[in-house]
């Protein structure tokens, strides 16, 4: 289906062929359509309809384990690609729809902090960025307004910036208690930066609580892109065509980019010519994309002369502990943003043995379902328990002790860049256009072992500083892949590296790469923020060089 | 769409759903609120991937005694019997009498006043934060 205020014409050359209608290639296409650049984008989801949202129904929970799943092997709706994780200690989660991953995730917005820029630099393990913190900020404070980021100025974490949109979400009672427990440690905490409005902001509706959003905001308060950037996006000419599942990009003799062929949702194989072509389609899709458009000039996969496109995977190790208080804190109350969060141990400390650090997030723990699980996966529960232990009166006991009392922290370890970590394509897999599907290998290193450990220490100590009655640790749990980055490494070094500083492929001049597949480094936080403000940073520098741009 | 179930079949699923679910201090039991009814009808055509499980445990239980029989599902057809429990809790805290009773009004939508001063803007908490001040190591030089 194709939406756009200007109809497409066969055959038509735009300036801007973008793949991929999540956060980076909204950005994007907003951006360029309102610089009056012609621009088209293929996205092989649909525009989401917040009324099929499962989020108001009472079965909610049940549908989240399945049909609402993260993962997109187990979810198996007929927009996901599968993936052959067989070799894979995470599981890549992602979401295909105009909004993409975002129209399932939680929100917590949390840029990378100046250390992130210059890992090389300050600890001397992988790399630094070309550019740095301070460099990007005009780009994230310009997000911030067009997400409708609500927060509190002023966290110490954070060098000064320019306050957000909207005022802080109500932290709730599992916020408050998250605090007190982090307060009587004297660590730091503060209340969460979420991508979900207080109050009505730019076409999104302020958040109820409803607490469903890991599942789409059917309260349209969750801020995804098909809310806040495409309805400016189309008016200002951008098309857009969904059920558009791209199987190759097109390169000239000269081995430029043409353009891209894709099947649309009636199967049938088309082609969209372009000037310009922009991949944003995930550190998973992206790197698959590549490798799929093999050609005379590139036997190897378009843009991967370095051999490093899918390489450098990092999803970002995760651990989960789960904390119980007497207390009632209405745990089934949103949002399912984060509360409050910590950065009391992002920066780097060697006594600790390893290098890097994590955010911790607080979060709500669901309806009663939830008491033994987490985001759909069944989680809090003894492997080696008896029929009688987990069920009958134990049951009820388990339930009425967890069920409204309960929080769950997230802990999100920086993930270090490793060359065996990857993305290839897998020789027997394909998705229902019949495309090769993404295979991974990755393991979790040492460094994110030993950090993840010392992490759920000091998690569980403020827990239980904090008068928890239960506590329970999921050391990295496998569906937590929701972070896709690294797979096409910025740098300067066109050796070492696929894309340039602006997102231009080394090899192909008119290529470009706007999503996280692109970062050097992964910090050890959500990165939609920083994802948004690079596509953002590598948009505006198009459209200033559009005049200089080479092109088939 | 769901094999039918039939009163035979829906006895034996009550029977399991009350022995995982029984009646306990203000909890209801299972069947006490229908999950063998209607409701699990509507379970399975929610979850149309449980179907297979849930149909190889239920035949595999039907006119046995609910103890023994949910053990030895347990330990022969793990997947059999975790199709059955899902289902048996799922439709248990859909109902609105199990929800009552556990004090779950739902995920309901709430108001509040996105300008009102927190409590820890004025309790010190907040501050305690910021005297501490800056925690991030800054772009080297
Ligand atoms: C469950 C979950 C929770 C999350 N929570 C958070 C959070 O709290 N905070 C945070 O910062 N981040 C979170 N994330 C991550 C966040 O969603 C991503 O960082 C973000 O969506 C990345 O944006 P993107 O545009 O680069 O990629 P995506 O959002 O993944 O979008 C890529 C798009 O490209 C499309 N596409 C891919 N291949 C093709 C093809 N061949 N042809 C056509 N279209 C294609 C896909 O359908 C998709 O819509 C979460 C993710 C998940 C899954
Ligand atoms: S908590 Fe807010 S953002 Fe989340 S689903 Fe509810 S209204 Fe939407």
């Amino acid at each position: 289906m194709a939406t756009g205020s200007r109809p497409a014409k066969r055959d038509e050359v735009v300036d801007v062929l973008i793949i991929g209608a999540g956060p980076s290639g909204s950005v994007a296409a907003k951006h360029l359509a309102q610089a009056g650049m012609s621009v088209v984008t293929l996205e092989q989801g649909h525009m989401p309809d917040r009324n099929d949202f499962p989020g108001r129904k009472p079965e909610w929970e049940l549908v989240t384990q399945k049909q609402w799943h993260p993962n997109p092997n187990f979810r198996d709706r007929p927009r996901d690609y599968p993936i052959n994780t067989d070799e894979s200690d995470v599981h890549p989660l992602m979401f295909a729809g105009v909004g993409g991953s975002a129209t399932i995730y939680a929100g917590h917005w949390t840029p990378f902090l100046p250390s992130d820029f210059r890992v090389r630099s300050l600890d001397g393990v992988a790399d630094d960025w070309p550019f740095s913190y301070e460099e990007l900020l005009p780009d994230l404070e310009t997000v911030e307004r067009e997400v409708g980021v609500s927060g509190l100025p002023g966290n110490p974490a954070y060098p000064p910036k320019m306050s957000y949109p909207t005022p802080p979400l109500p932290i709730g009672k599992v916020g408050r208690k998250a605090a007190e427990c982090l307060d009587k440690m004297g660590w730091h905490w503060w209340p969460g930066t979420n991508a979900i409005p207080s109050l009505p902001y730019n076409g999104l509706n302020a958040c109820v609580r409803r607490g469903t959003c890991m599942s789409g905001c059917p309260e349209g308060a969750k801020s995804t892109t098909d809310i806040t950037y495409w309805p400016h996006a189309l008016k200002a000419g951008a098309r857009l065509v969904t059920g558009a599942r791209v199987r190759e990009i097109e390169v000239d003799d000269r081995g430029l980019a043409t353009g891209a062929i894709y099947i649309d949702e009636h199967g049938r194989e088309r082609r969209q010519k372009a000037h310009t072509v922009i991949v944003c389609a995930n550190g998973v899709g992206t790197p698959r994309l590549l490798l799929l458009s093999k050609s005379k000039h590139f036997p190897d996969g378009l843009a991967n002369s370095s051999g490093l496109v899918g390489k450098r995977l990092m999803m970002h190790p995760f651990s989960a502990v789960m904390a119980t208080f007497d207390e009632d804190l209405e745990s089934w109350r949103g949002p399912f943003g984060q509360n409050i969060a910590s950065f009391e141990f992002y920066e780097t400390d060697e006594k600790r043995g390893f290098v890097r650090g994590a955010k911790w997030g607080a979060m709500p723990a669901g309806g009663p379902l939830g008491a033994t699980s987490f985001v759909g996966t069944k989680v809090f529960t003894d492997p080696n328990a008896k029929v009688e232990d987990m069920w009958g009166p134990h049951f009820h006991d388990m339930v009425d002790r967890r069920f409204g009392h309960t929080m769950v922290w997230g802990i999100i370890g920086e993930d270090l860049p490793e060359e065996s970590n990857e993305v290839l394509l897998d020789d027997n897999l394909v998705d229902t256009d019949g495309i090769p599907a993404p295979k991974l290998k990755y393991k979790v290193s040492d460094n994110s072992e030993k950090m993840l450990k010392f992490h759920e220490d000091r998690v569980l100590e403020a827990m239980q500083a904090g008068g928890a009655i239960e506590t329970s640790v999921v050391h990295q749990m496998a569906d937590t892949g929701w972070h896709l980055l690294g797979t096409c490494l910025m740098g300067d070094d066109p050796k070492k590296s696929v894309v340039n500083r602006w997102g231009q492929t080394h090899d192909v001049p008119n290529l470009f790469v706007f999503d996280g597949s692109t970062f050097p480094t992964s910090g050890g936080l959500n990165p939609t923020a920083t994802i948004m403000s690079v596509a953002l940073r590598q948009t505006r520098h198009m459209i200033a060089e559009r005049r200089n741009q080479e092109a088939a | 769409m769901a094999a039918k179930i039939d009163d035979k079949g829906r006895e034996a699923f009550a029977a399991f759903a009350d022995l995982l679910i029984p009646a306990h201090k203000k909890m209801p039991s299972a069947s006490s609120v229908g999950v063998a009814g209607p409701l699990l009808d509507e379970v399975l055509r929610l979850r149309p991937d449980l179907q297979e499980d849930f149909m190889r445990g239920l035949e595999a239980i039907t006119g046995e005694k609910a103890g023994a029989a949910a053990n030895a599902l347990y330990k022969d057809d793990e997947a059999a019997f975790n199709a059955m429990s899902l289902v048996a809790s799922a439709a248990y805290y859909m109902t609105p009498q199990a929800r009552e009773a556990l004090g779950y009004p739902g995920q309901e939508s709430l108001t509040y006043d996105a300008h009102a001063v927190p409590d820890y803007m004025v309790d010190g908490m907040i501050e305690r934060v910021t005297r501490r001040g800056a925690i991030y190591k800054s772009t080297p030089r």
